[in-house]
């Protein structure tokens, strides 16, 4: 296989795929898509639309009942339990409430992401990389602050530098400027922007309708579990 | 796993244990109370099997016979019985006449089950050992033992028992037998220690479980909490792609923490205790033979290692898997 058509591959494929809960919430039908790698995709709809459960079975949180989910070269549904970290190291979440832990500083919270995984980075490759990462979202300068002393905006930046350590090749957004001022916002969606240009794919998911249309990328709406619209490729579905 | 990351995931267990110091302080006082309890049935068990065994080495009965012998003792025999001997002794009055039949009396023992051997004590025997033995204490015998009156003493077997279950049985046995006139035994005495052996066994057998079940229940109450209460990191490393054994060490080794500081804390309180008791109790009975700390000591700590270990690893090990498979969210808002 050649090195452009590995890049051609779509990093997020799915195929007629549908979720249910036991419940009986129908959260998503025969919902079918792909995203290439390197693409910036934004994922937007109302309450209930299926966001949650969409980024959800792209993490392996939940299971689909019907179709196909490939993410990475992972083939989600036909993959088992103690597998899923494996898919998770390939990509970095920011979640809309920063999730920082309030007892360790700036440098330590993003610092947690790679102890974690148990790797055989060491001390100085921690430190080097971790340095990198809050270079990246502009906040080198903020490494020895505990979280209770940053902007919100700057918390978020902190998430993002915490997702990006790990070098993943896709980055989950989950309404990351959902708690954040306007201005910061789109100061988060610029520096996600810039790392989807270094390549990395960056899936967000917004209900900042500004943001959507100031950001030229891609825009995949749900409504009531279906996909109702979607520019891929700057036309819309 | 990496050893860099075993001493993170060790400070991460410690730690966490630190910060909830009073659950922690909760379970290791539960597990505490539970180990002094179990550790004090061991010792108490330990020292009834060590009376008991005092009492089995003493596990002898003396069968006495209706003699003939003993049936002359006094000298004056009444000769008005009808159809008596030359003594006016009625022939139903007495069983072993020589040492042919006492020692057929003998081998009658020696046939039931509980009998290890039967030795013959003839009535004159009985007599020169009984007199020696109070010239030894200085007593005067010529009243009793003088030669004018014959001797009291009946033929006796010395039987020595296999052992103290059935002790009782063997005695009734003996007692039935038409040559014995009576049976000397520390039935009593054997049958109360072994008794209270077994009540302790059974005892201590359901306080183990109970205080088990005790102790799980509040380990993994004081590692749920701790799992809640680090919830957040928990989702954090389960959204970046740390294996399940990853999370769970943290709390595996904060269970185990807990439970080995239990154990040490035991041994401590149950040697204070002891101490305190036995010397308490020799004071009053210098003579008492009781089981020396010393010798326990090894075997209760690893009993209490066992039991910290088993409950510490065990319940937190279960508790994350729960929490892990079916309310740890990595997406969800926490």
């Amino acid at each position: 296989m050649s090195p452009s058509s590995e890049s051609d591959k779509p990093i997020i494929e799915f195929k007629g795929v549908s979720k249910t809960y036991p419940s009986g919430t129908h959260a998503l039908e025969d919902v079918n898509i792909r995203i290439k790698r390197g693409e910036f995709a934004f994922v937007v709809g109302s309450s209930g639309a299926g966001k949650s459960t969409f980024m959800k079975l792209i993490m392996r949180e939940e299971k689909a009942n019907t179709g196909t989910i490939i993410v990475n070269g992972f083939d989600l549904t036909k993959m088992r339990r103690r597998k899923v970290p494996m898919l998770r190291r390939t990509m970095g979440v920011v979640f809309q409430d920063f999730r920082l832990i309030p007892k360790m500083n700036v440098f330590d919270n993003v610092a947690f992401a790679m102890h974690v995984l148990g790797t055989n980075a060491n001390g100085r490759q921690i430190r080097k990389e971790v340095s990198n990462a809050l270079a990246k979202v502009g906040l080198g300068d903020k490494a020895r602050s505990m979280p209770n002393e940053l902007s919100g905006g700057e918390q978020q930046r902190v998430g993002l530098a915490r997702a990006l350590v790990n070098s993943p090749d896709l980055i989950i957004a989950d309404e990351p400027t959902g708690n954040v001022d306007p201005n910061m916002s789109y100061e988060i969606v610029s520096l996600l922007t810039e790392i989807n240009k270094r390549g990395t794919t960056v899936l967000m998911v917004t209900h900042d309708h500004s943001l959507v249309r100031d950001f030229k990328h891609r825009v995949i709406m749900l409504d009531s579990g279906r996909i109702v619209a979607d520019n891929a490729g700057g036309d819309e579905e | 796993m990496k050893a860099r990351s075993f001493r993170y995931l060790t400070g991460e267990g410690i730690k966490s244990a630190w910060a909830n110091r009073l659950m922690s302080l909760a379970s290791v006082g539960v597990l505490v109370a539970c180990m002094v309890i179990i550790g004090l049935f061991i010792l108490l068990y330990q020292n009834a099997s060590r009376a008991l065994g005092a009492v089995e080495k003493q596990n002898v009965v003396l069968a006495y016979m209706k003699d003939y012998t003993w049936a002359l003792y006094g000298g004056e025999v009444e000769k008005a019985a009808e159809g008596g001997d030359e003594n006016g002794i009625l022939p139903d009055s007495y069983v072993i006449h020589n040492e042919d039949e006492a020692l057929e009396y003998c081998k009658e023992i020696e046939k039931l089950d509980n009998v290890e051997s039967v030795e013959y004590i003839s009535p004159q025997d009985a007599l020169e050992r009984e007199t020696q033995n109070m010239k030894d204490r200085g007593m005067y015998v010529d009243s009793i033992l003088g030669e004018e009156y014959g001797n009291p003493y009946s033929g006796a077997a010395k039987v020595t028992m296999k052992g103290m279950d059935d002790f009782a049985d063997t005695v009734e046995a003996i007692k039935k037998m038409d040559a014995t006139d009576s049976v000397e035994a520390q039935s009593d005495l054997a049958d109360s220690l072994f008794f209270i052996k077994r009540g302790l066994t059974t005892g201590a057998i359901w306080i183990f479980v109970i205080l088990l079940i005790i102790s799980f229940v509040v380990v993994s109450n004081t590692i749920r909490i701790t799992m809640y209460s680090r919830k957040l990191e928990i989702s954090i490393m389960k959204a970046v792609g740390a294996t399940d054994a990853f999370v769970r060490i943290p709390f595996v080794i904060e269970g185990i923490f807990i439970g080995l500081l239990s154990a040490v804390i035991s041994e401590g309180l149950l040697y204070f205790c002891y101490r305190v008791a036995t010397e308490t109790l020799l004071k009053k009975w210098p003579k008492v033979s009781i089981v020396s700390y010393a010798d326990m000591a090894l075997i209760l700590f690893g009993i209490f290692v066992a039991i910290g270990l088993f409950a510490g690893v065990i319940c937190s090990f279960f508790m994350i898997r729960k929490y892990l498979r079916r309310e740890g969210s990595e997406f969800s808002a926490i």
